[in-house]
């Protein structure tokens, strides 16, 4: 029992890092990014690469952080000079360019066969339960950083600057400052945060095929973004634990209803997830506990 | 790559193209008229499809049965979601619409997926050979289907330019405010704009399901193509949106003998990367548009 709280809580912050990434994106500066997933796949990728070719863990997450802020950068670039809109439709595009390369290219990444043997994360601990409780730990220290970053970075003057962007543009453009640069660069802060979530998926999990980063991994951290409310600090926090009990919720729920295959049990969680993104934005677009602006 | 390879490269690809054009200008027609990037035109057309497959079930075997059954269920399903979804979110930004339409495609593609499986549906067309011109060959299935895409566009420029309802979705398009101060009922606009969409969506569905086979991941994998289709030929544009089509379609199986089949939809995106690049409006674009 300790040990799957252990495992359900590792996922959770998982999710808590991808969703604080979002949050800066979208929730303060109003990048509407619909391919988080391309860079939680980068991240999770590259640090395996890395460490199956022999790399000790620490640079293969540092560089796994970079490589996705470094894909970031041109995708950003490219339509962050164009409204909102281009930047959803890019960001999604990306992501299915991604899987796509993930694979076809069999000779980095093993295609639909998939990487096994991923190194865990502080398996000089043994493989018991201290080293998940290691990574737990270091998870949380992890998001705690973000979040410590986050409200740091909200409060500073830049922070004021990058939710003036989302407010109105063309009223920062108008101070002198430019808003295009600070885009990209919260875009790519908010890429490096999901590649860090990456590699920490990479080595909780040990294996990695394309058909773990669908794009409805984007969604999830987007139902988790929008029901904590976009734009709060806490926001993410809460979002994303109650993304957690739904869908480890909706693995109970098929142990005692019986007659449903795994592959219903798929349909129905996707459709409660398309559901609750329609609900969100039509009655609560404040999220679950945020008051109504 | 020899001429006749070429020219059979070309002549799939315009097919391809043609097809491809009929959710770009569903995408186009929100895109101008209602303003919001509509991602559940892939899922409209993919539910449409199945609808088509099932009436077929049902009905004996026609095809033109099946092709009525898919246009019923196809201008339904955008109606429907139109009424109680995206009706409510006229005046907020476009991007509530937008993340609402993500809902909309994966609440209907789970829909479809608990009651009809996942399995890979075929509709029965009969088994007919290839024309044979010195190597160039020629489907007569790919012929029937690009001549049901043709006829579709031809309704569409007609219904856009010579009736009243066209005539006052254009308006809309143009100008929401002046459209309203000269007393166009926007509800009743956009209502036959859904139905119209719904119609586009289910065409393609069909097609696309005729050409090949129909699976829940159809229209879902068309998004980015005919999402790069429309900016291609320029946003909120029927006519550009046609041509980008059959641009991409060209673009797309030409890519095929360099990277080939597995890489189209990146070729998608790669073409709709170059064209936000190069030229922004798109290749018929307004030199303003509206954001």
């Amino acid at each position: 029992m300790t040990a799957y709280l252990v495992a359900v809580g590792i996922i959770a912050l998982i999710y808590m890092l991808l969703t604080i990434g979002l949050n800066l994106q979208y929730g303060y500066t109003g990048l509407i990014n619909f391919g988080v997933v391309a860079f939680f796949a980068i991240g999770a990728y590259a640090s395996a690469l890395l460490t199956l070719a022999g790399w000790p863990l620490l640079p293969a997450f540092v560089v796994a952080m970079v490589a996705a802020a470094v894909v970031a950068y041109p995708i950003g670039l490219l339509s962050l000079r164009l409204s909102d809109d281009y930047l959803a439709v890019v960001t999604l595009g990306f992501s299915e360019v991604v899987r796509l390369v993930i694979q076809q290219e069999r000779w980095l990444t093993h295609g639909v066969q998939g990487l096994p043997g991923i190194p865990r994360i502080f398996h000089s601990l043994g493989v018991g339960q201290y080293a998940e409780l290691a990574t737990l730990a270091a998870l949380a220290l992890c998001n705690l950083a973000a979040i410590g970053l986050m409200l740091h970075l909200v409060r500073s003057p830049y922070g004021r600057l990058i939710q003036a962007i989302r407010d109105d543009e063309v009223a920062v453009e108008a101070i002198g400052k430019d808003p295009r640069r600070l885009k990209v660069q919260v875009f790519m802060l908010g890429s490096g945060l999901a590649g860090l979530a990456g590699a920490f998926y990479a080595h909780f999990i040990t294996y990695l095929s394309p058909d773990q980063f669908l794009p409805l991994v984007t969604f999830y951290v987007w139902i988790a973004m929008i029901i904590g409310g976009t734009g709060r600090t806490t926001g993410a926090v809460a979002g994303s634990l109650i993304l957690m009990v739904f869908l480890e919720g909706s693995r109970f729920a098929r142990d005692w209803i019986p007659g449903v295959s795994e592959v219903q049990m798929a349909s129905v969680r996707l459709a409660l997830v398309g559901l609750a993104l329609i609900l969100f934005t039509m009655y609560r677009p404040q999220g679950m506990m945020g008051v109504r602006r | 790559m020899t001429l006749v390879d070429f020219c059979n490269l070309l002549i799939n690809g315009t097919i391809e193209g043609l097809l491809i054009a009929l959710p770009a200008l569903a995408l186009t027609l929100v895109m101008g008229v209602a303003r919001f990037p509509n991602a559940a035109t892939g899922d409209y057309m993919t539910v449409a499809a199945y609808a088509g497959i099932g009436v077929q079930a049902l009905g004996g075997a026609s095809i033109i049965l099946a092709g009525l059954g898919a246009i019923a269920a196809g201008s339904a399903i955008a109606v429907v979601f139109y009424l109680w979804v995206l009706r409510a979110l006229r005046g907020r930004p476009p991007v509530a619409s937008l993340v609402a339409s993500i809902g909309i495609a994966f609440f209907a593609r789970s829909m479809l997926t608990l009651f009809v499986g996942h399995d890979q549906q075929t509709f029965a067309v009969p088994l007919v050979r290839a024309w044979n011109f010195g190597g160039i060959r020629l489907l007569p299935t790919d012929l029937y289907v690009a001549a049901v895409a043709l006829l579709a566009m031809a309704a569409l420029f007609a219904l856009l330019h010579l009736t009243p309802i066209g005539r006052q979705m254009r308006a809309i398009a143009d100008n929401p405010d002046l459209a309203r101060a000269c007393g166009i009922r926007s509800g009743r606009v956009l209502l036959a704009l859904w139905a119209v969409v719904g119609v586009l969506c289910a065409l393609g569905g069909m097609m696309f399901g005729v050409k090949a086979v129909v699976s829940p991941d159809l229209g879902w994998e068309l998004l980015i193509p005919a999402f790069a289709a429309m900016i291609l030929g320029g946003i909120g544009s029927p006519a550009g949106a046609v041509a980008g089509g059959v641009l991409l379609g060209i673009a797309s199986e030409l890519s095929v003998p360099f990277v080939g089949p597995s890489y189209k939809i990146a070729v998608a995106f790669a073409l709709l990367l170059l064209v936000l690049l190069l030229r922004p409006r798109g290749l018929f674009g307004k030199a303003i548009l509206a954001r």
